[in-house]
């Protein structure tokens, strides 16, 4: 009679992979630059995707992208065209390091939205950037909350075999299980200091990570300097 | 055998090279002298007999040469000196296939299989002395058996000289050793040696001077004695990497061009290749057939060139590159022509480095580009593109950026010093607003059609430039405010253009 490790070698020599489990990569990770975000997470993970979200994004994205600009080469897809450049290069973001793609900007077939996933995608079969960073905050909820549960699937599973940290900025968070680790950002007041807007405070809530399930529920709070203040 | 022929006094012959014929020769009796050097302190460079024979050195000032009287002076001009290079090295072109470019106003030529074509070697020196008259050039010839012994007979004797094989150290014996490439020091111990010419030169024995001047005293000896031997450089024509395609009947579909192009391509791709050249700029013309309009128009044209970062020879990579534009893009007319240029570099001969960030694969990443260009679009309304790298301009003004090419080779590295700051999101364009203040401060700000109240504000911060031109004008005046929303407090960036007298909101803190 024929053991069971005998039958399992003779299926594997017919189908290698029968038996192999699915093993997720080592997640890396690159820091945003802001300690409080990078102590709670270890950074914005590669070979996942992230979604950062709630008010105050826009400063963490910067302070990311010019974290990972010395690192690494760095893509922008920005569906509304909201970014702003001095400010990346005031945080000390290397901006030739960056790609910026100004979707809806000129009369194409397809609409902003649509650009913006059709360019990522692009970008990821591209392969070489260490963060792709796609902002879809001005895109109305409406609309990005109708983008199917697949796109969202297929992105993850298409990062996840790559050297990239994938990162969707939005209002609101969309997608779900898909995502590696989500952050949702809120704004405390801000402080005038006499006539001048000096910063701003923020608390961050990590709703969702793949790496330290105890941290979920914590909420520390960190401020940012206006670049004059 | 090789003919060498010179143009003496070079500078000379070209500077008169465009003077009139008649007027030309008339100075060429006369004593001409070419300057050259700091426009204060011109000194001469080159002149001819005539005025040797009154008294006219090389290095003389123009001064010095002014007080002779009578000496026709020019100025050296490369132009004129490469333009008589060209045309010398056409001449020598009419009698031999393989013609090296020596130096200026020297050119060999080999006349190798030419007997039957042009005579003996004589005659072809008289052949090739009638016709570089007919082009205003006074050449000595010199043919022998090697390259080196024909350019130091042609260098040492006027007119034509025919050194028969065997015979070249002999012919060669009067010649000065001054006019070998040797160094100054070199020179200067012939000279206390007592060799004052060729014949003494190669009279020494090799050995023993071998053992005082080195390998260089030996190879200059072989030269004197006519030993020598080397092969010929020929100038070899640039190969133009121009591929065309007429269409019988004018198409009108991608498929039939893209087919024809990618024939083109190949051919292009195959040159570069053989000549061992990449590319890194591809022009495409496409030639429209318009019908005849009222103005006379009778015929379009497209164009359309690449830059790109590294040079290729990847044919599939240019073909996707072209053919993504031409989908682009729709033509008023068929095309009945197409013509695509590539301009030669050398191959991009590079090695990865060990501490670069890993980067995107340049020529992929040209195709991407190119494809989300596709998708996005080239340039926007104010024609900064859509796709690229982000450039703070050097200006006062505040969000004025350009959007350059994006290149995966870029070679800076700065130290990380990340400083979290708080960013703005840009409305593009600016929203217009209205704005209601209490006293001097903002009360009511209008956005999205609705008056929001001011919780808060800082300003107003005045900046304003270009004052002196009309058109380029600014003048703004800041404020930030926090407005009460729906969603609870929003912190804006809200400004008057004084020039226009209107309020927009520039962005969002965020």
């Amino acid at each position: 009679m024929m053991s069971a490790l005998s039958l399992r070698a003779q299926i594997e020599t017919r189908f290698p992979s029968a038996f192999a489990t699915y093993r997720r990569p080592e997640l890396r990770a690159i820091l945003t630059g802001i300690s409080q975000i990078d102590h709670l997470t270890g950074g914005v993970p590669m070979h996942a995707l992230t979604e950062i979200c709630g008010t105050g994004k826009t400063s963490v994205l910067v302070s990311l992208l010019a974290r990972a600009s010395h690192e690494h080469y760095c893509a922008l897809v920005d569906a509304k065209d909201a970014f702003d450049p001095a400010a990346a290069e005031a945080a000390g973001a290397d901006l030739s390091r960056l790609l910026w793609v100004r979707c809806g900007k000129t009369k194409q077939k397809l609409r902003p939205l649509e650009q913006t996933f059709q360019v990522t995608d692009m970008l990821l079969q591209s392969s070489g950037f260490g963060l792709i960073v796609v902002d879809l905050s001005d895109i109305p909820e409406k609309i990005v909350h109708k983008v199917p549960p697949s796109s969202w699937f297929r992105f993850s599973r298409v990062v996840e075999n790559q050297p990239t940290a994938l990162v969707f900025v939005a209002q609101h968070a969309h997608a779900t299980s898909c995502a590696g680790m989500v952050l949702k950002l809120a704004a405390g007041p801000a402080t005038f200091s006499g006539k001048l807007l000096t910063n701003f405070n923020f608390n961050v809530d990590v709703l969702r990570t793949r790496e330290k399930k105890g941290v979920q529920s914590a909420t520390p709070d960190f401020s940012i300097k206006a670049q004059w203040a | 055998m090789f003919a060498c022929l010179l143009v003496p006094d070079f500078p000379v012959q070209a500077a008169l090279l465009l003077e009139a014929k008649d007027e030309a020769e008339l100075l060429r009796r006369s004593p001409i002298a070419v300057l050259d050097g700091p426009s204060n302190l011109p000194r001469v460079i080159a002149l001819n007999d005539a005025a040797r024979n009154v008294g006219i050195e090389v290095g003389m000032t123009k001064l010095q040469v002014e007080t002779c009287g009578g000496v026709y002076l020019r100025k050296r001009s490369v132009d004129h000196e490469d333009a008589a290079q060209a045309a010398l090295l056409e001449c020598a072109s009419a009698f031999s296939p393989r013609v090296e470019s020596t130096c200026p106003g020297t050119a060999i030529l080999d006349l190798t299989g030419t007997e039957k074509l042009f005579g003996s070697p004589e005659i072809t020196a008289c052949k090739i002395t009638v016709s570089a008259r007919q082009i205003g050039l006074h050449l000595r010839i010199a043919i022998a058996a090697n390259p080196d012994t024909a350019m130091y007979a042609a260098r040492g004797f006027a007119g034509i000289a025919i050194i028969p094989v065997g015979d070249e150290a002999k012919i060669l014996a009067p010649l000065p050793v001054d006019i070998l490439p040797a160094t100054p020091e070199l020179l200067e111990v012939l000279e206390s040696w007592g060799i004052h010419t060729f014949k003494s030169f190669a009279a020494l024995p090799s050995i023993a001077l071998t053992e005082r001047l080195g390998q260089q005293g030996l190879a200059l000896q072989k030269l004197a004695q006519g030993r020598t031997s080397r092969p010929l450089k020929p100038i070899e024509p640039t190969p133009d990497f121009i591929g065309n395609h007429e269409f019988e009947d004018p198409i009108e579909t991608l498929e039939f061009l893209t087919f024809d192009l990618n024939r083109v391509l190949k051919e292009i791709c195959d040159q570069l290749v053989a000549q061992s050249l990449a590319t890194n700029e591809l022009r495409l013309t496409l030639d429209l057939e318009v019908r005849q309009t009222r103005d006379g128009k009778d015929g379009e044209q497209y164009k359309h060139h690449w830059k790109l970062p590294v040079p290729t020879q990847d044919r599939n990579m240019l073909f996707t590159l072209l053919r993504l534009d031409l989908e682009r893009n729709t033509f008023s007319a068929p095309i009945k022509k197409l013509t695509i240029e590539a301009v030669p570099v050398k191959p991009r001969m590079a090695q990865g480095n060990l501490f670069a960030p890993p980067s995107p694969e340049a020529e992929k990443l040209e195709i991407t580009l190119a494809r989300i260009r596709g998708v996005v679009g080239s340039l926007d309304a104010e024609g900064i593109s859509c796709v690229g790298s982000p450039q703070i301009l050097d200006t006062h003004k505040s969000r004025t950026f350009a959007v350059q090419s994006f290149s995966s080779s870029v070679e800076t590295y700065s130290p990380p010093a990340v400083i979290p700051t708080l960013a703005l999101r840009i409305f593009r364009p600016a929203l217009e607003t209205s704005v209601e203040f209490t006293g001097k401060a903002p009360h009511f700000v209008r956005l999205w059609k609705k008056h929001r109240r001011v919780l808060a504000a800082s300003g107003p911060w005045c900046s304003s430039g270009n004052w002196w031109n009309e058109t380029a004008a600014w003048a703004r005046e800041e404020w930030d405010v926090a407005l009460k929303t729906f969603e609870g407090v929003g912190y804006y960036r809200i400004y008057l253009d004084r020039v226009r007298r209107q309020w927009f909101v520039e962005g969002v803190f965020d």
